[in-house]
């Protein structure tokens, strides 16, 4: 759909697409029986770029979060079906996070708008856009400063935007629920320039953060990721990369850390200017104009301040100094306190004096995140309020739900006496409007981004706009109505207004446009980045700065952290039941909010785990119940956003709580963001408990060596295994004592493919063609569970609800297993949590093979462990045979559930199952078929290493993932298996998995296993 | 005589576990609904195409060949149901001697841009993926599935030739030795069913 | 023993010392199949009602989806396996007592054979239900069955699965044409009373006997080649059941010692039904002449035996558990006496292990009331052993996250309860159907009869 000529047969294509939507995607076990009669629809005028049957992919950009990764898009017959990492681009560089691949669940979400609506009375009405259309311009010729609220947008809708409330001599509101301002602002004052700073996260060796989850939220969470997981990686080149964290909550970064320092909130500036001191040491003049405020901080009065050893600073301050280059972040968006300017500028003084400016950050390349103050947008409220102004119109915001109620913003619009919203879904603003006029999805409209100075990057319509809904991409609204009050006839589209934008940009001298746009369009962006010039120099405050550490409202003991879900981010993404049923990261919780306390804390109290508690600020109270974290201070709770939605959709709403009506409605006072650590709170057990809806068994791996680590003193020392936990020493005499068939010393190795032990299995092995293979790398896996998400989209696998998981239900097909080792909130210590991505491990002599009756589960001669849904009964033993319990059971129809269109988004490659049959991770074999398929057609070639990849593989920000031919000697399965680190999951059993995992490698001696009595 | 009851009970039990078993194994056809515009046809379409006319090798017909519409059987999993406009590409210089009105509704469609209903005729079961381009590659003949269409002015699965639908008669082939002796093509349930 | 004098017996049987004539027996015996009292009508009552919630309750899951009932991962089998092993085991003791103990040539068989063999009979028919109500697409069950087809397909021969299915099919196949063939003669007796349809009804099923010579003759040699096949399936059906267990990877499952413990457990709980039954049957249609305490005394004692075989399992299986080193085995069994599910693991111990300890006392063993209300918690005891086995194994595997919790649900506690009205059904329709007792055996250890001029004897 690069071109527009595409676009005018709409109709036939939507009817077309509506007969897929039931013979394509609607493939169901139960389909063999069709009570009516089936249509096949023909093109009337076949589009040149679709085969039926084929894949086409788009290159786009997502819009999901200010981080604008670059994205692929499957679509099959003009559907969009997945969307992937674009490799080439910059941002994602082929990652995805969770949130990105759900964007496609809004794509299809079925509580979209069907069409332009006005409000009569309390009902809206669905109404033309031409009547919608000149509704607005008649309110807004004749209004009295409008305004036009509008969250994150790309530079040519940005631009539009300007020139619009220009020409209406409005206001214009920029305002993102959880920004980057304080760090921005920090930049402009310590250096001058605009923007969020470029961190080269990968190159750093000792990484600090303050309070940072830059994996999660923050400017590019999966570019940082896959910094993090190469940085840290013992891979990594030269050395594997040290990563301390300082915070009172462990957040998904956090767990990362190879050492926490659980600081107080707010002291993250007093720890930094007193690091920077140590490093100065006499010369405090490398601070420049900072110098005395360097000397007004040392270890002792921070050590006080932030509740930990002076040692652990000192220590701290040396490696930092010692093991360059380094790397210190400033508090995120999940710690901003009304001090989160000045702890930017201390990190960055503390950045300086370690000399890192130009070698692990930039400043003078900056990232195109941060977003307007919090501040305006108070004022705003003020303005409307007092009746200001009589129309106001919301794009891309949902300021009723994201603002602190204390803001009062939902009374304030209550006020203005025309509300125009764009939102092209239901929610708590949109739900107000007088007016909507809802926007395309970002697959189905024009657009582009400027992720990082000097990339760009266009967004194009992947796919005609879903049928359903009668949407239209604000771009075109905002022109048309702009003609209708100006009374011109200017037919220009916003694709036009895009394309203007980019040839004006376009240096001839580079050759002709029409060639680079294409260009742009294939490959989805265009790098013109210039060498990042070298350090800056401080420049002095123009302004007052305070580095005391912020006071808390009270009376509350116990400090309130309210922080960006890693799933919802500020709750925009709260309609997804993909992300609803994805395990939070950190507490493994579903569809539920939960209020996280330190154990001890809880014990003093006598609180314990799935009680229901008040927690009560100045501001508000609520009701949620305990979940029970080590990785939390004592004298912190913490609560997520995200939840609590009230008119979001079918699958928000009711679902948790809103942690914004706890907080005051107060700006940081330089940058003028929305500061969340700000009150302590009381927690008084309500007598009520319920059950939390995790999806977590145990956190304690009881010695299993499920997933076991090494102390990187111990590797290259292969042999010696004492130190090393599960040692294929152990292992054998593991397999001596349970009596499992004793298998010969060499042959647990992992370069032995095929493996011996498979020949002691059920099925002779093939002699020729593939042995697919995957292997996990611990020491990168960073948690994220993007690839969860992606399996689920892929894969067609149903969500089951919060009641379904509460009876132990979940259905996904990949497990995150998040393992306790060491997590010590009481000092500064090493810090030691597993992630393990649990999947069916294809075991060669597998379990639920021979238990079968009917053989729909059994072992392919590729050695693939197959379930063939239509074969299978439905006895539930190989589940119970199986050691890993991956093998997940559909206890009804559970797609049933699923509404149009939302099924539009299913996998016609993939059966959808029905109710009463096993299913389980397949490593993606319809991709292998694909593959094989196209292999075949291009003369029968060998399939390629790395051309097939699973859904996980390729979404994995952290590259930890790898899948292929383990037979073929050289492929990159058979290389990275063959390292020392790598173990499979109780291989004691001799099941031989043909999953095998790299042991984490941890900085500190890791405890051995086996219980000794 | 007594005994007769017994033998009588027995055999009339082991009907009706084979009868079970035969209803289980019937393949499903395809009903013919009453929801259809146009005029009916034995076939149910809304056109009455006659696939032998076109395909048919006898004097006065065609002898297209089967790709020449399908288009995508030899490089895709689906076969392709051709776009009106490959209808039109002859019909608008060719009437159709026998039954012009029906040429004309090819007419209709293509200026209203309404696609033509056609019933769908062939299906194999939603749980099994069939890629035409590996059959049609591997050299097999539409005929060897779809039965002798170019003689078939009217096109019906409960024509016997039809045995696509059941998992035999796939088997059946694939199971067949090659040169080497082994069989020419996989049997191995993922190769269908995933 | 004291309480019988000592006379001339056939077979070493005990004689019955109130039952002197064949006609007594006769009247006494079918007397049970005239026209029945409320108490049965009301029982009756009870059963139909549970039957119907029985099917009720099946067909709303078939229609739901077997996510009516708590299952879950990791518990993939909870009450229906479990019921299903009980119903096994409650099968077992007829054959026993009936085909063994006649091989045996033990004297105290002919007054209780006939129930215990109903009660297998039936008992089977119930298990056999619960494979069909726990597998998620019942109308695929057949696969299991081994039939040619278009597609090539075989069952798993490797699968313990298919091996039930044999296991059940051949069991409840031997035991029914034995039950049958022993109470041939019987239903000629009742026929030789019987009017009306029962009549019609008694000359088909009796298959003309007559009791000639030749007909005694062959059923002689019919009845003990069934017993000697029937003898070694009564061992070779539970261990295939057991095999279930044993032969998966499961830590608490997977065992040698399964077999014969399931075997004497099947023994324990069968003969604990027996009495359960016979208790009630002996009060309503006042057998007491033909089950005197002898019989009991004789039951309990084998009760006895088996309940410390079965303890000993138990003992034995946390021994080896704690002697293995198996640091996932340990937890499991550690897990089983003091994790989620203790109060059934305690159950079962109490039940099983600690109460039938007292039938080591005569005077216990002599009181029916004692061994009535013993009988009940032995049952009881029985089902939770198989729901420890089940529940307890599967909820704390080998991998720690994947630890789960198993509630059951309302629908699989009506189908369990369900299950005991349709046994009960059918058993009160054969109380009413066939001679409970069997009176040509009885007859056989009765002093022979003079003859008479109506010459009525066989």
């Amino acid at each position: 759909m690069a071109e527009n000529k595409n676009m005018q047969d709409g109709i036939k294509r939507r009817d077309f697409l509506k007969v897929l939507g039931v013979s394509g995607a609607g493939a169901t076990l139960t389909g063999c029986s069709t009570e009516e009669v089936e249509r096949l629809l023909p093109y009337v005028i076949p589009p040149d770029d679709i085969t039926p049957g084929v894949s086409t992919w788009y290159t786009t950009v997502c819009d999901g979060c200010s981080a604008r990764c670059g994205m692929w898009v499957r679509t099959r017959e003009g559907r969009a079906i997945k969307v992937e990492g674009n490799p080439n681009h910059p941002v994602s560089q082929g990652g995805l996070c969770a949130k990105g691949h759900a964007t496609l669940q809004h794509l299809y979400h079925p509580d979209r708008f069907p069409g332009p609506m006005v409000r009569e009375g309390s009902e809206l009405r669905q109404v033309t856009w031409e009547e919608a259309e000149s509704l607005l311009a008649a309110r807004l010729s004749s209004a009295q400063n409008p305004m036009l609220i509008s969250g994150q947008m790309g530079p040519s809708l940005n631009e539009l935007v300007d020139e619009f409330v220009e020409g209406i001599g409005g206001i214009r509101v920029s305002y993102d629920a959880i920004s980057d301002a304080p760090l921005a602002e920090a930049a402009r004052i310590v250096y001058g320039t605009a923007g969020i700073p470029q961190y080269d996260i990968e190159n750093a060796r000792f990484l600090l953060s303050f309070g940072n989850d830059f994996i999660e939220t923050g400017s590019s969470p999966v570019a940082h990721n896959k910094g993090l997981a190469r940085m840290s990686s013992v891979d990594a080149a030269g050395s594997k990369g040290r990563f301390v964290y300082l915070g009172s909550r462990l957040s998904l970064t956090g767990l990362n850390a190879d050492k926490w320092i659980p600081i107080r909130p707010g002291t993250e500036a007093a720890v930094a200017l007193a690091m920077a001191a140590v490093i100065a040491g006499d010369d405090p003049e490398v601070a420049g104009p900072y110098s005395n405020v360097l000397q007004a901080f040392n270890p002792q009065v921070a050590a006080q301040a932030a509740g930990v050893t002076e040692d652990a600073i000192f220590e701290l301050a040396e490696d930092f100094a010692s093991q360059a280059p380094t790397l210190a972040l400033g508090p995120g968006v999940g710690a901003h306190h009304s001090g989160a300017t000045a702890a930017n500028i201390a990190v960055m003084i503390l950045n300086h004096v370690a000399g890192n400016v130009g070698r692990t950050v930039f400043y003078d390349a900056p990232m195109n995140g941060a977003m307007s103050a919090y501040a305006d947008i108070e004022a705003t409220v003020n303005a409307m309020a007092s009746g200001e102004s009589d129309v106001v119109m919301v794009h891309g915001a949902n300021p009723v739900y994201s603002m602190p109620l204390q803001a009062g913003f939902a009374e304030a619009f209550a006020q203005v006496p025309f509300k125009v919203s764009f939102a092209s879904a239901l929610d708590e603003t949109s739900e107000m409007a007088d007016l909507i006029l809802p926007d395309q999805h970002f697959l189905e409209a024009w657009g582009d981004s400027s992720p990082l100075a000097g990339v760009v990057a266009v967004q194009q319509p992947v796919m005609q706009p879903v049928p359903h809904f009668e949407s239209k991409q604000t771009g075109d609204v905002l022109l048309s109505v702009a003609n209708r009050l100006s009374g011109e006839g200017d037919a220009a589209t916003f694709y036009d207004y895009v394309r203007e934008h980019h040839r004006s940009a376009h240096d001839d001298a580079d050759g002709d446009f029409e060639d680079a746009w294409q260009e742009l369009l294939r490959t989805g962006m265009a790098d013109t980045r210039r060498e990042e010039a070298g350090a800056l120099e401080l420049q002095s405050p123009e302004v007052a700065l305070s580095f005391e550490v912020p006071t808390f409202d009270l009376p509350g003991d116990l400090t309130l952290l309210v922080h960006p879900s890693p799933r919802f981010g500020a709750g925009e993404f709260s309609n997804s039941p993909w992300l609803q049923e994805l395990p939070d990261p950190v507490s493994k919780i579903v569809w539920h909010s939960w209020l996280e306390m330190n154990p001890h804390t809880a014990e003093l109290r006598g609180i314990r785990e799935g009680d229901i508690v008040t927690v009560t600020s100045p501001h508000g109270s609520l009701e949620v119940p305990v979940w029970l974290y080590p990785g939390i201070r004592e004298d912190v709770v913490a609560l997520a956003m995200g939840g609590g939605h009230t008119g979001m959709g079918r699958y928000a709403d009711d679902k948790g709580v809103n942690a914004l009506n706890l907080i005051p409605s107060t700006s940081e006072q330089l940058s003028g963001a929305l500061v969340t650590t700000v009150t302590a709170v009381t927690v008084i057990p309500t007598g009520e408990k319920r059950r939390l809806a995790t999806v977590e068994g145990s956190s304690d791996q009881y010695d299993r060596m499920i997933a076991p680590a090494v102390a990187l003193a111990d590797l290259g020392h292969a042999g010696d295994d004492e130190h090393e936990e599960g040692g294929h020493e152990e292992l054998r005499e593991l397999q001596g004592v349970g009596g499992f068939i004793p298998v010969p010393a060499d042959e647990g190795a992992p370069t032995a493919f095929p493996l011996e032990g498979s020949r002691h299995g059920l099925y002779a092995e093939a002699q020729e063609g593939p042995r697919w293979a995957m292997a996990i790398d611990l020491d990168k896996c960073t948690g994220c569970s993007a690839c969860v998400t992606a399996c689920q989209a892929e894969n067609n696998v149903p969500w089951v609800g919060e009641e379904q998981v509460l009876m132990g239900r979940e259905m996904s097909w990949v497990r995150i297993e998040r393992y306790y080792e060491q997590v010590d909130a009481t000092q500064a210590a090493d810090l030691d949590v597993r992630f393990l991505p649990m999947i069916c491990q294809h075991c060669g002599n597998a379990p639920c093979e021979t238990v079968c009756p009917v053989f729909a589960t059994y072992h392919t001669p590729e050695g693939l462990n197959a379930q063939v849904y239509n074969r299978c009964v439905g006895t539930r033993y190989c589940a119970n045979n199986c050691p890993y319990k991956v093998r997940v059971f559909n206890w009804y129809d559970y797609t049933d559930a699923v509404p149009e269109p939302l099924n539009w988004q299913w996998n016609p490659d993939v059966t959808v199952r029905a109710n009463g049959v096993m299913e389980k991770c397949s490593f993606c074999v319809q991709r292998i078929r694909e593959v094989q398929n196209r292999a075949a057609l291009e003369g029968g070639r060998e399939v390629r290493d790395h051309e097939v990849v699973p859904a996980c593989e390729q979404s994995c920000p952290a590259e930890a993932i790898v899948f292929g031919n383990i037979r073929d000697p050289n492929a990159r399965i058979t290389q990275v298996s063959a390292s020392e680190r790598t173990y499979r999951v109780l291989e004691p059993l001799n099941t031989q998995p043909a999953v095998n995992y790299l042991k984490k490698v941890t900085f500190h001696e890791v405890a051995s296993v086996g219980h000794e009595e | 005589m007594r005994k007769h009851w017994l033998i009588g009970g027995l055999a009339s039990l082991l009907a009706l576990a084979a009868g079970v078993a035969f209803i289980q194994e019937e393949p499903q056809e395809t009903p013919v609904s009453e929801d259809i515009a146009e005029p009916e046809y034995p076939s149910g379409q809304p056109i009455a195409f006659p696939h032998d006319q076109h395909a048919g090798s006898q004097p006065g017909q065609n002898n297209m060949d089967c790709q020449y519409c399908h288009y995508s059987a030899e490089r895709s999993v689906d076969a392709g149901i051709p776009p009106v406009s490959a209808c039109w590409g002859c019909h608008q210089a060719i009437p159709g001697s026998n039954n012009p009105e029906e040429v004309a509704k090819i007419q209709q469609s293509i200026q209203t841009g309404v696609p033509i209903p056609w019933v769908r005729i062939y299906k194999v079961a939603d749980h099994v993926h069939f890629p035409h381009m590996r059959h049609v590659n591997a050299g097999l003949e539409c005929q060897q599935c779809h039965g002798e269409v170019q003689e078939m002015q009217v096109l019906n699965s409960r024509d016997p030739v039809w045995g696509g639908d059941n998992m035999g008669w796939c088997v059946e082939c694939h199971r067949q030795p090659d040169d080497a002796g082994k069989p020419q093509a996989s049997t191995d349930c993922t190769v269908c069913h995933y | 023993m004291s309480l019988v004098p000592e006379g001339p017996t056939a077979r070493g049987a005990v004689p019955h010392p109130d039952v002197h004539t064949y006609d007594e027996v006769n009247r006494d015996v079918l007397r049970a199949l005239e026209t029945p009292g409320k108490g049965w009508w009301a029982l009756l009552a009870v059963a139909a009602a549970g039957v119907v919630l029985f099917f009720s309750a099946w067909g709303w899951q078939l229609y739901k989806g077997i996510g009516v009932s708590g299952l879950n991962s990791p518990v993939g089998w909870g009450v229906y396996i479990t019921t299903f092993v009980f119903w096994v085991g409650i099968a077992h003791s007829g054959t026993l007592i009936s085909a063994i103990l006649f091989l045996f040539r033990s004297p105290w068989r002919q007054s209780i054979y006939r129930a215990a063999e109903a009660m297998t009979v039936f008992a089977v028919m119930t298990a056999g239900l619960f494979p069909l109500i726990h597998v998620g697409r019942l109308w695929h069950a057949y696969w299991l069955i081994p039939y040619p087809n278009s597609r090539f397909l075989w069952p798993n021969f490797k699968s313990p699965l298919v091996w039930d299915v044999f296991a059940i099919t051949t069991y409840f196949t031997v035991s029914a044409t034995f039950f049958y063939l022993g109470a041939i003669p019987d239903i000629a007796a009742a026929r030789d009373r019987a009017t009306g349809l029962r009549k019609k009804l008694y000359q088909v099923i009796s298959l003309g006997w007559r009791g000639t010579d030749s007909q005694w003759h062959h059923f002689g040699k019919a009845y003990i080649f069934l017993a000697a096949l029937a003898t070694p399936l009564v061992l070779s059906v539970h261990s295939v059941v057991s095999w279930d267990f044993a032969m998966a990877i499961v830590p608490g499952w997977h065992a040698t010692i399964f077999a014969p413990y399931f075997v004497a457990g099947a023994i324990f709980s069968g003969v604990a039904m027996v009495i359960t039954l016979v208790v009630p049957i002996r009060k309503i249609f006042g057998l007491e002449a033909y089950l005197t305490t002898k019989h009991f005394d004789a039951m309990a004692k084998l009760c006895l035996l088996t309940s410390l075989i079965v303890l000993y399992a138990y003992l034995s299986e946390f021994f080896l558990a704690w002697y293995s080193g198996e640091e996932i085995e340990r937890t499991a069994f550690w897990n089983r006496l003091f994790g989620d599910y203790w109060w059934a693991t305690w159950t079962m111990l109490v039940c099983n292990g600690f109460v039938p300890i007292m039938l080591w006392f005569r005077r216990i063993r002599h009181s029916i009331p004692a061994l009535f209300v013993i009988s009940i918690f032995i049952n009881i005891g029985m089902w939770f052993e198989r729901y420890v086995i089940v529940v307890t194994s599967l909820h704390h595997e080998y991998e720690p996250f994947a630890w789960g919790i198993y509630r059951p649900s309302l629908t699989e506690m009506a189908l369990m309860v369900g299950s005991f009205c349709w046994f009960g059904f059918w058993f009160l329709l054969f109380t009413r159907l066939l001679p409970p007792i069997a009176i040509a055996e009885l007859k056989e250890v009765l002093p022979a009869p003079t003859r008479k001029k109506t010459g009525e004897a066989y």
